[in-house]
């Protein structure tokens, strides 16, 4: 008999426990669905704004809407018209409505150069009067790396062209560097006679006069030898010289390609990270343990990069 | 299980219960912690990106309208800017003098300040004269303003004045917790007993500023008061009082103190100090 009580009271603990496991499993998944509904924005009020434009490049579902530099809403919907333009629409947090006048502007832009692209509404300069909900907004897009690059290309193209132009002018054989040269040779060589046969008729006025005109003899001589050598490597250098403008130029046209979707990962990456960071310094309970900043006071020092001492004129 | 229970309640009605901090309007935030930032990279020597951070900061406090902030943050860039030895700059930057008290106070100070530093000794000391009406009894700055104007009656060759100012700072700074006036203090009484031909009471006063900057790990304040060693035993009668311990300078003392100058400069990429030591040093050679 005691051991079919003792048995009752043991089922009746254990039923007891799995009532209170239920009933905090449901308490912690109210709290979770609770928090994801806040979190996605679901019991947020929106307004919708949209605009039109001729591309959907850049532009996507979900894709951040912000105002000077706050995030305030994402892109609802993207949507091609039977006109082959793009319409898109925007739900905006219904209490930052009151910054959208209603001649604002939407700007895509790049954070930084080459970052993630993001959604800008800039408010107009009448603050008077508001968007109605619904309303149509101007759309613009910023230049980014990709533009700027190709202008700075455009820019480059037409200089290494006039380059290659004047290092084929310099070596050409008969108007260039080379001709020239040859024509300098040809004129030291009857230099060297004129001063042979001027050397010939001042024989008889000293010696001093014919050494110095030696000299100069030799001076002219090596200088035609120098010219001569000159001639020679010349050609040589400004192929080599041709060889690396067009590697320069293949390299940049390459890096124009490769370089700016590495540079907008990277910085798309920085932005996630310091989104999150930021986003978990605001929630709680973390934020109660995160001093806010404050006023910064620094240490008085009256001999910043002070004469006093060593460099002093008065300490010597 | 039911302990369990117990501290996942606890610990929920705790955190229901933490009054929740009160959170600054976003722009406000961004700015101080953008002056919080420049601050923190002023402490560690880094005074290009503080410069950036404090402009930074003045620009948003001046787009909320916060005079108060916009002003702090100016006076901690032209701080910034004589750190980096641009005097004119910090000049230029402390030109609307529009502050009031404590702070119309700092900013005479910096302006005397950046004014030594260009050789403007009738302009400093007409800041300092500013400064000094604004300075009431027991002001928190009147250490610095008797340094500065030691540093004032140095440049102009009152040894003497430069003398009782710099030893009536240390006396303000004694007890506080001002480590670094305490350093200029020594220096500046060092450097003041030697332009009054006391290399003798100079040597120990230096010798302190040195055990302070190196305490506080300051490579250019280390590396000055070194050029200064050198100069006091440079001087004939400094009495070359032999001191023990690591500090001690065998052989030739003087040029010890100035390669040890010039070691510190070099390291810390000082050029300007580096000359001089350099300089001091092919003096002494030359000499021999």
């Amino acid at each position: 008999m005691s051991l079919l009580t003792q048995h009752d009271s043991d089922a009746v603990a254990v039923r007891r426990g799995i009532r209170r496991l239920l009933v905090f499993a449901t308490l912690v998944t109210v709290i979770l669905v609770a928090a994801i509904f806040v979190r996605q924005g679901l019991l947020r009020q929106t307004a919708s704004y949209s605009f039109v434009t001729d591309s959907a490049q850049d532009i996507s579902k979900g894709q951040p809407v912000r105002i000077a530099g706050f995030r305030v809403g994402a892109v609802a919907d993207v949507s091609l018209k039977d006109d082959g333009k793009v319409a898109v629409s925007m739900d905006i947090d219904a209490d930052q409505m009151r910054f959208i006048t209603h001649d604002a502007r939407v700007e895509l832009r790049k954070e930084g150069l080459v970052g993630s692209p993001t959604l800008e509404i800039v408010p107009g300069a009448d603050k008077s009067r508001l968007a109605a909900a619904q309303a149509r907004l101007s759309f613009s897009r910023a230049d980014g790396l990709g533009a700027l690059a190709n202008q700075v290309r455009d820019e480059f193209v037409p200089i290494l062209k006039d380059i290659k132009v004047i290092t084929g002018a310099l070596a050409d054989p008969k108007t260039g560097l080379p001709g020239t040269l040859a024509e300098v040779r040809a004129s030291t060589a009857a230099l060297n006679t004129l001063l042979a046969n001027s050397n010939r008729q001042v024989e008889g006025l000293g010696n001093a006069a014919t050494q110095v005109l030696g000299k100069a003899e030799e001076d002219l001589a090596h200088l035609g030898k120098t010219l001569e050598t000159a001639n020679q490597r010349l050609p040589g250098i400004i192929d080599r010289t041709q060889q690396v403008l067009d590697h320069v130029e293949k390299i940049t046209a390459e890096a124009e390609i490769s370089l700016p979707p590495t540079l907008r990962d990277g910085s798309a990456l920085t932005s996630d990270v310091r989104e999150i960071v930021n986003g978990a310094k605001q929630s709680w309970p973390i934020r109660n343990f995160v001093d806010a900043p404050a006023a910064a006071t620094l240490k008085m020092d009256s001999d910043l990069r002070g004469e006093a001492g060593g460099g002093s004129k008065n300490a010597r | 299980m039911r302990a369990e229970l117990v501290l996942i309640a606890v610990l929920v009605v705790g955190g229901c219960g933490t009054t929740p901090k009160p959170a600054d309007p976003p722009l406000l935030k961004v700015a101080l912690e953008a002056e919080s930032d420049g601050a923190k990279r002023y402490g560690r020597g880094d005074y290009a990106v503080a410069a950036r951070r404090f402009d930074e900061a003045a620009r948003i406090f001046s787009s909320i309208d916060d005079t108060d902030g916009m002003a702090r943050n100016r006076l901690h860039r032209a701080r910034t800017e004589l750190a980096q030895g641009r005097g004119e700059e910090a000049l230029r930057l402390l030109e609307p003098a529009s502050a009031t008290g404590d702070r119309a106070l700092a900013a005479l100070l910096i302006k005397a300040q950046a004014q030594l530093g260009l050789g403007r000794a009738d302009a400093a000391q007409h800041s300092l004269s500013a400064a000094a009406a604004l300075c009431t009894a027991n002001c928190p700055q009147l250490a610095s303003l008797k340094l500065l104007q030691s540093r004032a009656a140095l440049a102009g060759d009152h040894a003497g004045d430069a003398l009782a100012a710099a030893e009536a700072a240390l006396k303000l700074l004694q007890g506080k917790d001002e480590a670094i006036e305490t350093a200029n203090a020594w220096r500046l009484i060092a450097a003041a007993r030697l332009a009054g031909g006391d290399p003798g009471g100079a040597l120990p006063a230096a010798r302190n500023a040195l055990a302070i900057d190196r305490q506080l790990a300051l490579p250019e304040k280390i590396a000055r008061d070194w050029l200064l060693i050198g100069h006091i035993q440079r001087t004939p009668g400094h009495g070359s009082s032999q001191p023990n311990g690591a500090d001690a300078l065998p052989g030739s003392d003087t040029a010890n103190a100035y390669r040890r100058a010039l070691d510190v400069a070099e390291a810390a990429g000082l050029g300007d100090v580096a000359a001089l030591a350099r300089q001091a040093l092919s003096e002494i050679i030359t000499a021999k």
